[in-house]
């Protein structure tokens, strides 16, 4: 392709080297011998692996993001799926509003989302770290969940539900039998991506945390304003590998595309 | 399922969580932070819009804004026009290097970057390794940086975007347009960029949006020469406590997003119209 477009195939040459590149350095100076971030990586060793995984404030807020990960991840999904239920099943007037409702804390900077929570619930009701941050993740991953599980239902024909009905099911075994199987891949994505979406965050995490309730994204970057040695490029490369094997459980099973279909719209 | 009683069920947990995760925070935040007149976050705001310092910092916020959005969608558009329309064995793996990063975390994402642009870094190394420059240039820490570092964060986005809307322009057309005789590159202009002209627009939206709000990249990359809105906010929220400041420019910020959002879906509009 390359002779025939010479233009598009160069800026996209260009694009896949900013994409890719750096992520490759962070992962070649995670092996150095070295003491410091350095390129080239003075020989080779894993000893700062080693360094990382014994560096209690990397350790324990890994333990804190994956708890604030797995908690807000069950909780969007327990709220948010029965909205699915309602906007694409249910008696609902201005389905399109309450869509658009449920869709709306994408659309205000997450920054400014994790001001307002830091004002009113810990500031002014004196609510404790944690459970903001369950609340802040929990909403910002709300739109996910209604979204990608909806886009399971909207795929599908309500008259198997009702032909269920009419054959004398009762409404528990027509949800059980019919609409969850349904349902099941969405859920399975907005679980994944919902997961994923908040052990990355930064900007809500950063406003809400505390000193106890930090989590890892938050502890780096501390750690790299502070010193510059190649810990975080061997946590980071950590960080990659584990992304790497939940993007192959991805494919593997509802298919990477398909996933991310439906960020861009 | 049909009754209206269930389908308040449904959504009531869910909306008794927008209303405390998001909307009513959201609003109370405009209206009085915790010790502060509403008064004050508008005599502020009218401050930030006249103070030079201020200005500056706004104007370096939407510079950066536009040229991260001119390049990715320009970046971006090309490779979703490959990976749509030259279909080979590499194309599969391809996208799906284009879509990974997004799963990938921002803070290892930028962190990359210190790596390249480093003082000690593989750019500044490669220079004075070849003796082209006797001294490693400053790289890191600059506008160019944070310009780098949010191109690698969105082009994903942008190509993903793209590539839905490249999709959805059916093939025939271009083979057409090919069979009447228009040359390669005026299929592209006259029949593949109009087309998709909606689906690019949304990429840009979405990038833009994402470049004034993001906090990771300048934070990492643009020290403390080159502040941005979103580091700003942040230093007047947790930093020195200023509430008015904070909410101001949490204004600031919602509004630019809000504006070009408007903007963009009016133009959508029209372009999917045209």
């Amino acid at each position: 392709m390359n002779e025939r477009r010479p233009v598009a195939a160069t800026l996209a040459v260009a694009g896949y080297i900013i994409m890719i590149v750096p992520i490759l350095f962070v992962v070649a100076t995670a092996f150095t011998g070295g003491e410091t971030l350095k390129f080239p990586p003075e020989g080779f060793s894993l000893r700062w692996f080693g360094e990382a995984l014994s560096y209690q404030p990397f350790m324990g807020s890994l333990v804190t993001s994956l708890e604030i990960a797995i908690i807000s991840t069950v909780l969007a999904l327990a709220v948010g799926v029965p909205v699915t239920l309602a906007i694409h099943r249910g008696a609902l007037p201005g389905r399109g509003i309450v869509e658009n409702l449920f869709l709306s804390p994408l659309i205000v900077p997450e920054l400014v989302v994790g001001l307002a929570l830091f004002q009113q619930l810990i500031v002014t009701f004196r609510i404790d770290n944690f459970p903001v941050l369950l609340i802040g993740h929990t909403a910002l991953l709300l739109p996910y969940a209604v979204r990608v599980t909806g886009a399971a239902l909207a795929g599908s024909d309500p008259s198997l539900e009702e032909a269920a009905r009419g054959l004398g099911a009762s409404p528990m075994r027509t949800f059980w039998t019919i609409t969850m199987p349904l349902l099941r891949p969405g859920i399975f994505s907005a679980a994944l991506l919902s997961f994923i979406t908040s052990f990355n965050n930064v900007p809500l995490s950063l406003l809400l945390q505390s000193r106890e309730t930090q989590t890892l994204p938050i502890t780096m970057l501390d750690y790299v304003q502070q010193s510059y040695d190649p810990m975080v490029a061997a946590i980071s490369t950590l960080i990659l590998a584990a992304t790497v094997v939940i993007a192959v459980i991805a494919e593997r099973t509802v298919g990477f595309a398909k996933i991310f279909g439906g960020i861009g719209r | 399922m049909r009754s209206r009683f269930t389908t308040a069920l449904l959504l009531l947990p869910g909306l008794a969580f927008l209303l405390v995760g998001f909307l009513v925070p959201a609003l109370a935040m405009l209206l009085a932070p915790p010790g502060t007149d509403t008064a004050d976050i508008f005599v502020r705001l009218g401050q930030m819009l006249t103070d030079p310092y201020d200005l500056a910092i706004i104007g370096r916020t939407l510079l950066i804004g536009l040229i991260v959005t001119v390049v990715c969608v320009g970046l971006g558009f090309p490779i979703a026009y490959l990976l749509a329309r030259t279909p080979s064995r590499w194309s599969g793996v391809l996208l799906a290097l284009a879509i990974f990063p997004l799963l990938l975390s921002n803070v290892v994402r930028t962190f990359g970057w210190l790596v390249v642009l480093g003082s000690n870094g593989a750019i500044g190394q490669l220079l004075t390794g070849l003796g082209l420059v006797d001294e490693a240039p400053q790289l890191l820490y600059t506008p160019l940086a944070i310009v780098l570092g949010l191109t690698q964060l969105f082009l994903p986005l942008a190509i993903v975007t793209c590539y839905s809307a490249v999709t959805q322009v059916d093939p025939g057309l271009d083979d057409a347009a090919r069979g009447l005789g228009a040359s390669r590159g005026r299929t592209f202009r006259d029949v593949v960029l109009p087309l998709s002209l909606p689906g690019i627009v949304v990429a840009a939206t979405l990038v833009f949006a994402g470049s004034v709000t993001a906090y990771t990249t300048p934070y990492l990359l643009g020290g403390s020469g080159n502040r941005m809105l979103s580091t700003q906010l942040f230093t007047y929220s947790s930093v020195t406590i200023d509430w008015a400041s904070a909410s101001a420019t949490a204004i600031i910020m919602t509004v630019l997003v809000f504006v070009v959002s408007g903007i963009s879906s009016v133009v959508g509009r029209k372009g999917a119209t045209a």
